[in-house]
């Protein structure tokens, strides 16, 4: 008992909650660059575009298959060969990035089109352009059959950033380990925690997306 | 003047050949009916006139534009030429008056208050100002369709075309849509090509009737002479099938 309340110290809980704040800023960053990313290249897969649209499809398939932890060791020790050093929160929020944007893009283009073709002519038919017809009439209505699988994406997203603590990214994982490198006795308490906060967070999400699904079907 | 000029156009969907040497011209303010079995390429070719289907041959003018060129802007054609669809196609994320109001908005840039003043018009015009208000998938489906009809009316074309309006509805649905059909084709300089199964009401508002098989143009005539006896045996038979229940 003792070894948990020395484990769980003010000390000890607050540095674990400064790498929280680390794994949410990462985390938050990453889902809103990758939200805008993966919705344009979505979008260009759907509009088929000569060419454009297959090179997009290629690099989209590229990226799904290749482990994260590759794109992220490519951002951090392969960037630098190439001319540019970014810090390893900015290498993890860039690789978090091109990874979840490929999967986002995915799903928004099923998404779009899951809508009916229907849709799009009859706005079409009345003179409305490919983009407007897009803007007003497709996206809204495929954003909202795509709530809960973009939700799923962002709560992975979240988890997946503890990949970042192998380049020494000072998010929860990596502070919960230098703790218990101190003391291995702190090593259980320090899963139990881990587990509680990322559990809180992940779960937190999934029922607002829930939420917000039905909300919005309503 | 005419509206629709169809010189040998050609389309192919692949190695299928949807539309063999369509010769066809439609005058302004005509109101000409297209009919012919299934599969026999009627909706590609009304498709073909508003540019959902391209073509692969031949030159198709639409209200002075050439179609056959590739650098005509479509949207710009689409404003002048409405279409009503055999689903409707309603927007299903926008309430009736929306459905009406969005393009007259977006694309014609239309004031506000005008915008929906004609549109309460058009509604009242359709007999369903009363649902104003209501979402597509809380109307019925010969509602949806008098919505759709108001919808293309809103951006004042000069060209309206009809995609079997009727084929989806309950048969007790059809007069109505039929009726507001016949009251927009009626009482306006407007042309309009309409794609039915509905003879009765073919022989009432056409001036003018195609008939098509298999990809050809068949037989072009006036209504009246149509219905009382095709010149083709190809249609002389499709009439019998037809009218006989």
């Amino acid at each position: 008992m003792q070894t948990w309340i020395d484990a769980l110290s003010w000390l000890n809980f607050g540095f674990l909650l400064k790498g929280l704040a680390v794994t949410l800023y990462i985390s938050l960053v990453s889902i809103v660059l990758s939200f805008i990313l993966g919705s344009v290249l979505g979008i260009i897969r759907y509009s088929k575009i000569k060419f454009i649209s297959a090179a997009v499809g290629f690099v989209i398939d590229l990226v799904r298959n290749l482990p994260l932890l590759l794109i992220i060791f490519f951002t951090y020790f392969g960037m630098p060969k190439i001319g540019y050093r970014p810090s390893a929160i900015t290498s993890a929020i860039i690789a978090m990035t091109i990874f979840e944007s490929s999967m986002l893009a995915e799903i928004v283009r099923s998404g779009i089109q899951s809508v009916s073709e229907g849709q799009m002519e009859g706005a079409r038919s009345t003179g409305m352009s490919f983009v407007q017809a897009l803007w007003y009439i497709i996206l809204p209505q495929a954003y909202r059959h795509m709530i809960p699988t973009i939700i799923g994406q962002f709560v992975s997203l979240i988890k997946d950033t503890s990949l970042a603590t192998i380049i020494v990214v000072p998010e929860l994982m990596q502070h919960a380990q230098v703790i218990y490198g101190q003391n291995a006795n702190y090593i259980v308490p320090m899963f139990a925690a881990l587990t509680l906060l990322y559990f809180i967070i992940c779960f937190t999400l999934s029922m607002a997306g829930s939420y917000l699904h039905k909300h919005m079907a309503s | 003047m005419s509206m629709i000029e169809f010189h040998d156009v050609q389309k192919y969907y692949g190695k299928f050949h949807a539309l063999h040497d369509i010769n066809l011209e439609i005058d302004k303010g005509e109101t000409v009916v297209l009919i012919g079995p299934s599969g026999s390429g009627k909706s590609t070719l009304i498709r073909t006139v508003n540019r959902l289907e391209s073509i692969q041959g031949g030159k198709l003018i639409v209200n002075n534009q050439d179609l056959s060129n590739p650098k005509t802007d479509s949207n710009r054609l689409r404003q002048d030429v409405g279409m009503v669809f055999q689903h409707f196609n309603l927007y299903a994320n926008k309430n009736v008056l929306e459905n009406i109001m969005l393009a007259p908005r977006i694309v014609s840039h239309m004031p506000e208050e005008e915008n929906k003043k004609q549109a309460m018009e058009l509604l009242d015009m359709v007999g369903l100002a009363d649902k104003a208000q209501n979402m597509p998938a809380q109307i019925s489906g010969g509602q949806k369709q008098r919505v759709a009809i108001a919808r293309s009316l809103a951006m004042k074309p000069k060209l309206l075309l009809f995609d079997e309006p009727t084929s989806a509805l309950d048969p007790e649905m059809i007069d109505d849509v039929l009726q507001v059909i016949k009251k927009v084709t009626s009482a306006s300089e407007m042309t309009s090509l309409i794609v039915t199964h509905e003879m009765g009401f073919a022989k009432e508002v056409a001036n003018r009737v195609i008939f098509m098989d298999q990809g050809h143009l068949v037989e072009d005539d006036e209504s009246i002479a149509f219905f009382k006896q095709p010149k083709t045996v190809r249609a002389q038979q499709f009439l019998s099938k037809i009218i006989s229940h």
